[in-house]
């Protein structure tokens, strides 16, 4: 079977905190990815030809968009069209809300609780969701999510108080969890060369569900209360049975045709045991005690949370200021989520290429430059008080402020190695919390009209940008100071105590470390160490 | 060069999309000309009264105007008037998209529009279905007097100026039909029982499996091939 030792496969670290979202770096040469070429008539274990080029854990090497081929290219688009209906129906009731809003009679006030409430049930859901996939699998994990939030979504139809309403939209946030199936499932299908633009791929075109919805939704509410002739306060209704019926057939397609390993299912496969609990805490600690998690934490909440924000209030706003029609309005406010089917994979891609050139130093500095140019067009945006400019701002600054997603999760991955899982679910946790955060300061305050709150949120979103002056990586430096000359063997050597290390349980950091060297910029490549040759086998 | 010139000729031209908005007429200018009622008919019992609950679908308004006699002769321009339902101040509390304002173009006190009549000094009634699109509010009547071109001139309204008296409410439809409801159901159930079909069945199989020994030693030989040709294409074995 897989050879034991140093190298040691993903199979064997199934269930290890954290594991979930090994090789979402696409920096793990060590030992996740395998460069061992396999023959082109690779086949998995039931004699069936991959076809696509597999490395020898049978993940793939390429990605095919046009492909659905099993079970690479069709995990991928099952995973993001999965993700993709999740967002869809979390955000279904904003483009709405003007219906909603005079049928259940709701102030400003529950406006923002419900828009506070949907955004926050997917902070316990994302936190539970890693083990569940850990444990049981991300087709599991994904079907089961999808399905069991499909009654949220119909209850949706048939709400008649306020209390009610924000309810059923905090249920329906749970779905959002699909989030880390979706990139725990890209993780198990593709080789570490490719994951990390797989996983920018699917995460960008899952998150444009938000603004798919914003387009559909009033379009199919227009259909069933023009056409078929309902009454506004039922046709809004009828609508959410898109939503629902939609989780219901990816629910079961998934389950039909997804696999979550590229051999099979977890429960056909045997699997080489459960892994240690004890550590937990350890990771755990690692992960809290590091001051660069609650960093990025801030800062994403000012990324993706002003992006969830958006996604909650833009219809609304540009219905009531500018005097649209809500199909209008709808289209609008989509622009803004569709916008990351580009903009959050070229922010990934704009933190490659700004590390190929200045090392970890020009990540900060690209994450920097993005959000504080999305944070001062989210204040133009409030400012604005005409229709052009402001749709040609509110484009401008979604690229910008997606872009900047994409580029943290460039970062992300090089904070810890050990608690990598930990990290990446607070930082995700974090982007929850922003957007609860700015809803309730700008958005449910009787005080503030709604441009004076875009403006605000801007204003916020810069400061909380500029935390990232802080961010420090001993051996790389940050955005205003050089490197020291610790090593990034020490960094992340650092994680395990002397105990562990004299158990040698720190290899994969170490193996880490040395591929991670690439952060140091191309100035200082020539300073590789001189230990002796790593072997790969 | 040329780029950052066409970028910026195209942000001029994009900045100058802004529309020149006239401000519309201030509602402080127009005078009080014209008296209003208006009565909530109940279509059932054929009763009538001022103030109290209408309900959409079986209700009707009937509401009258006339020009109130001490501003005769100052409806030489009015030609048209407008009849418009307008949120009294408490359903206008915490809700923005309700605000009044002096500018009539972004007032939005009275955004449901009843009717439009022509005008006449001695007045006229009109008997209007409350629609089904109404939300459940505190309402009063306001009627404008327009010249030919929709620009206010005058107007009435039901009330006082603190828009405190004769305010009727409206009980809006639910939007709720027991059909909805089942349908709800019946789909949710779906759902999750479909779900716990599929993980009962897959768990059925898994046991099949697992009970055949032949086939867990199957799997295993299986890995071992494998194992050993992975081993010999990199030239260890």
């Amino acid at each position: 079977m897989a050879p034991q030792g140093e190298n040691r496969t993903d199979a064997d670290l199934t269930g290890e905190p954290g594991s979930s979202l090994h090789g979402v770096t696409g920096h793990e040469v060590f030992p996740y990815i395998n460069m061992d070429t396999v023959p082109e008539e690779a086949t998995d274990l039931k004699g069936r030809k991959f076809s696509l080029p597999v490395d020898s854990e049978h993940k793939a090497k390429k990605l095919k968009i046009y492909s659905f081929a099993r079970p690479h290219m069709l995990t991928f688009h099952l995973s993001w069209i999965s993700f993709m209906t999740c967002f869809f129906s979390t955000f279904a009731a904003p483009p709405l809300l003007p219906i909603i809003r005079d049928n259940l009679g709701l102030t400003k006030t529950n406006i923002a609780h419900a828009g506070v409430a949907s955004v926050s049930g997917s902070i316990i859901s994302r936190l539970l969701m890693g083990t569940i996939c850990d444990l049981f699998g991300p087709r599991y994990g994904c079907a089961i999510l999808i399905m069991a939030t499909a009654p949220a979504v119909f209850c949706m139809s048939i709400v008649s108080t306020v209390d009610g309403f924000i309810l059923v939209r905090f249920f329906i946030s749970f779905a959002l969890a699909t989030f880390v199936s979706c990139q725990f499932w890209m993780s198990s299908m593709f080789n570490g060369q490719i994951v990390g633009l797989a996983n920018g791929l699917a995460a960008g075109w899952g998150n444009a569900g938000g603004g798919i919805t914003q387009l559909v939704m009033p379009l199919v509410y227009d259909l069933i209360a023009k056409n078929i002739g309902a009454d506004n306060f039922t046709a809004w209704r009828l609508a959410f049975f898109l939503p629902g019926c939609m989780h219901i057939v990816m629910g079961l397609i998934v389950l039909a045709i997804g696999q979550d390993l590229p051999d099979g299912n977890y429960s056909s496969l045997k699997r080489s045991g459960d892994k240690v609990t004890d550590t937990f805490f350890k990771v755990l600690q690692y992960g809290v005690t590091n001051y660069r998690t609650w960093i990025f934490t801030i800062t994403y909440g000012y990324c993706l949370g002003v992006e969830l924000t958006v996604d909650n209030i833009i219809a609304q706003y540009f219905y009531d200021r500018f005097d649209i029609n809500l199909t209008i309005a709808g289209t609008i406010g989509s622009t803004v989520g569709l916008m990351n089917i580009i903009s959050r994979p070229a922010g990934g891609m704009i933190s490659d290429m700004a590390a190929r050139r200045f090392g970890m130093r020009g990540r900060l500095w690209a994450l920097w430059t993005l959000q504080t140019i999305g944070g001062v067009l989210c204040i133009g945006l409030g400012l604005l008080g005409s229709l052009g400019p402001s749709v040609v701002v509110l484009v401008i600054f979604s690229i910008f402020m997606e872009a900047a997603c994409g580029a943290t999760f460039g970062i992300i991955p090089f904070i810890s190695r050990r608690s990598l899982g930990v990290i990446s679910g607070a930082v995700g946790a974090g982007g929850n919390v922003g957007s609860i955060l700015t809803q309730v300061l700008f958005f449910s305050n009787q005080s503030y009209s709604m441009e004076k709150g875009i403006m605000l949120m801007g204003v916020m979103a810069i400061a909380c940008t500029a935390v990232l002056f802080l961010v420090y990586f001993p051996q790389w430096g940050g955005m205003l100071c050089p490197p020291s000359k610790a090593t990034e063997e020490d960094y992340y050597g650092g994680e395990w105590n002397e105990a562990e290390r004299a158990k040698n349980l720190h290899r994969n950091s170490l193996k880490f470390a040395e591929n991670s060297r690439s952060e140091r910029g191309p100035s200082r490549q020539e300073q590789t160490s001189d230990s002796a040759p790593t072997t790969r086998v | 060069m040329s780029a950052i010139k066409i970028a910026l000729v195209l942000a001029v031209a994009l900045l100058a999309l802004v529309s020149v908005a006239e401000a519309g007429v201030s509602f402080k200018s127009l005078n009080e000309t014209l008296t209003v009622q208006a009565q909530i008919h109940d279509r059932a019992t054929n009763m009538t009264f001022f103030t109290g609950l209408a309900h959409v679908g079986t209700d009707d308004m009937v509401i009258s105007w006339a020009l109130n006699s001490s501003f005769a002769g100052k409806d030489a321009r009015y030609v048209n008037v407008k009849i418009r339902l307008c949120y009294a101040p408490v359903s206008q509390t915490d809700r923005g998209w309700r605000k009044t304002k002096d500018d009539l173009e972004k007032d939005k006190t009275c955004s449901k529009g009843i009717t439009q009549q022509k005008y006449v000094p001695t007045g006229n009634t009109t008997i209007w279905r409350i629609t089904k699109d109404v939300p459940g509010a505190v309402y009063f009547v306001r009627v404008y007097a327009v010249d030919a071109l929709g620009t206010e001139l005058a107007f009435g309204q039901t009330t006082d100026k603190a828009k405190t008296i004769n305010l009727m409410e409206i009980v809006p439809i639910s939007g709720r039909h027991v059909s909805i409801d089942i349908a709800a159901a019946v789909f949710s159930v779906f759902s999750v029982g479909s779900l716990m079909g599929f993980l009962g069945l897959e768990a059925i199989k898994q046991r099949k499996a697992n009970s055949k020994a032949g086939h867990f030693f199957r799997e295993a030989f299986i890995d071992t091939i494998r194992g050993q040709s992975v081993l010999r294409e990199v030239k260890i074995i």
